[in-house]
């Protein structure tokens, strides 16, 4: 009993006696996170170099690293990796920033003005639970394999979720600001811009973050399906060709750049809308 | 610029305000009966009354944001159309606009009316002193306290020279002490400047320090049950407060609010006049 006192209180007494809020862990957190990410690393290598895990079904790490190297330097399909990068990157920009721009005016507008709602209403509820992916083979089918189909698909996805956030955003400034805005003598115009506006841009920002999200995603679907370039196109295609390593890389390669278009929109929000959240 | 004369600034002639019924065949709310009412230029008015009385729909058909569904509301002998720079309202919760500083949520109104800058502007920076925030003009809404962010909404009303000032409970969200500081500000001001004002208050010891008379209201439907006059000379020190005159006065609105609210817990019995 003695012992088992002692040994309780040398775990114990230094665990209080150390000023740190009893709601953190002994660990530091990133820590943490570290060797968890490390530990995944090493059972992946394992796994792998050991044959309990087929080459076939899950590369080396060792291996994805040479693969990486060689698509640096070579490119894939006769265009640089850069090349794959940019194409999937300028139709989804190239949607979205169009796309967006439209869906942000159009739902500030439909937020604001009932008229303009009931116009876009209809036709709005009814788009808006079709999954974008679902207008891929009319895209192939009246835009071909080109550009240009891919960049209206995006368009649209962007638009429907720009649009439907902007409108709640508008439609939700509250009231005593708005009463606050005819006390002090605006116009209507400038009620809009100084006030409406700026109270919608929090939900703006949210609805520019999913449409930015869905657009890449969109268009790597519309990729796997008709293109000649692209990240989709290159996972589909060295999927095709056994090429395993290649898709590894190039669902990293997205999952990496979805991650940063993410969080340069959160890092523009928190720029712009220093009050959020205060 | 009015002259001072007897002639009412605001008056309510037989207003009656309803609203009508959520669901089909409910009732409709009738917030203000039939309020007989008339307000002096210059004066320091308080309405007191019980909850659900009908001060704050009151305020609100001066401010314009409403209208009578019957009787007339006229502001220098005319119907109000709608809310306008005139009739400054300050609010209980500071309806500041975070995206903006201090200084522009200051000036909002006037510079969006077309007034000459240095105009404006030297008078932003009077006021913002007078309530005691200057230094303060770049800083957020969301960084300052709530009696800051009140005394800039002060501010943002007088900025306009407004006529009337509509204050709804506006020291209701702030500490004991504040409110005291706020309510001797509020005195200083309109010395000043000698806008109208309209006081809604839960606060009796508020109202008759601060005001020339006190409406008391009756439960709802909402009608003028009595004026009080305070007849204390301005300006109004703290220490006025504890004379007999003032307790007497706080005692006498105080037991007409507590007739009302006998007849709200007891419904059953007759209603009083």
């Amino acid at each position: 009993m003695k012992l088992l006192s002692l040994i309780l209180a040398s775990v114990i007494v230094p665990a209080a006696a150390t000023t740190r809020r009893h709601s953190q862990p002994a660990i530091p957190t990133p820590v943490i996170s570290t060797i968890s990410i490390g530990v995944l690393v090493l059972v992946w290598f394992v796994v792998t170099n050991s044959g309990v895990v087929s080459a076939d079904y899950l590369p080396s790490p060792q291996a994805l690293i040479s693969r990486f190297w060689t698509l640096l330097r070579e490119g894939y399909q006769g265009e640089s990796l850069f090349g794959q990068i940019s194409a999937s990157l300028s139709r989804t920009l190239g949607g979205f920033v169009i796309g967006g721009a439209l869906g942000v005016a159009v739902g500030l507008a439909a937020g604001y003005s009932r008229t303009v709602a009931a116009v876009i209403s209809p036709v709005m509820s009814f788009i808006r639970p079709i999954p974008p992916i679902a207008f891929i083979p009319m895209v192939v089918l009246y835009f071909g394999l080109g550009e240009t189909g891919k960049i209206v698909l995006i368009t649209v996805t962007a638009f429907n979720y720009a649009v439907v956030n902007a409108q709640a955003g508008a439609a939700g400034t509250p009231m005593a600001y708005r009463r606050a805005a005819a006390t002090l003598g605006l116009s209507k115009w400038q009620e809009f811009w100084k006030v409406i506006f700026p109270a919608a841009l929090p939900s703006i920002f949210t609805g520019l973050r999913v449409a930015l999200a869905l657009s890449w995603a969109v268009v790597v679907a519309a990729e796997l399906v008709g293109a000649q370039s692209g990240l989709g196109f290159m996972i589909n295609n060295a999927a095709l060709l056994f090429d395993i390593p290649t898709v590894f890389i190039g669902i990293a390669l997205i999952g990496l750049i979805g991650l940063i278009l993410n969080t340069i929109i959160e890092v523009a929000e928190s720029r712009i809308v220093h009050w959020r959240g205060r | 610029m009015l002259q001072e004369t007897q002639k009412a600034k605001i008056v309510f002639d037989n207003v009656r305000k309803a609203y009508p019924a959520v669901r089909s065949g409910g009732n409709q709310v009738v917030a203000i009966g039939e309020l007989q009412l008339a307000i002096n230029e210059s004066e320091i008015f308080s309405i007191v009354g019980p909850t659900g009385c009908g001060k704050s729909t009151a305020l609100n058909l001066i401010a314009g944001f409403e209208f009578p569904t019957g009787g007339d509301l006229a502001l220098d002998g005319a119907p109000v159309i709608g809310p306008g720079p005139d009739r400054a309202v300050v609010f209980q919760h500071p309806a500041l606009y975070p995206w903006f500083n201090v200084l522009n949520n200051v000036t909002l109104g006037v510079k969006s009316r077309g007034v000459p800058k240095d105009e404006y502007m030297a008078r932003a920076h009077t006021l913002l002193r007078a309530v005691g925030l200057a230094g303060f003009e770049k800083s957020y809404p969301y960084q300052l306290s709530g009696g800051m962010q009140q005394r800039v909404q002060i501010a943002r009303a007088l900025i306009s020279n407004p006529r009337v000032l509509l204050m709804d409970e506006p020291f209701g969200a702030l500490d004991y002490q504040t409110r005291i500081i706020m309510q001797q500000l509020l005195l200083e001001l309109w010395d000043e400047f000698r806008p109208t004002i309209f006081f809604i208050t839960h606060d009796v010891a508020e109202a008759v320090f601060i005001s020339d008379r006190v409406g008391v209201m009756t439960r709802r439907p909402g009608r003028l049950k009595r004026l009080v006059d305070v007849p204390m000379p301005k300006p109004r020190t703290l220490d006025m407060l504890r004379q007999a005159d003032f307790t007497e006065l706080e005692h006498q609105v105080l037991g007409l609010i507590q007739e009302e609210l006998l007849h709200l817990q007891k419904p059953n019995m007759a209603p009083g006049t």
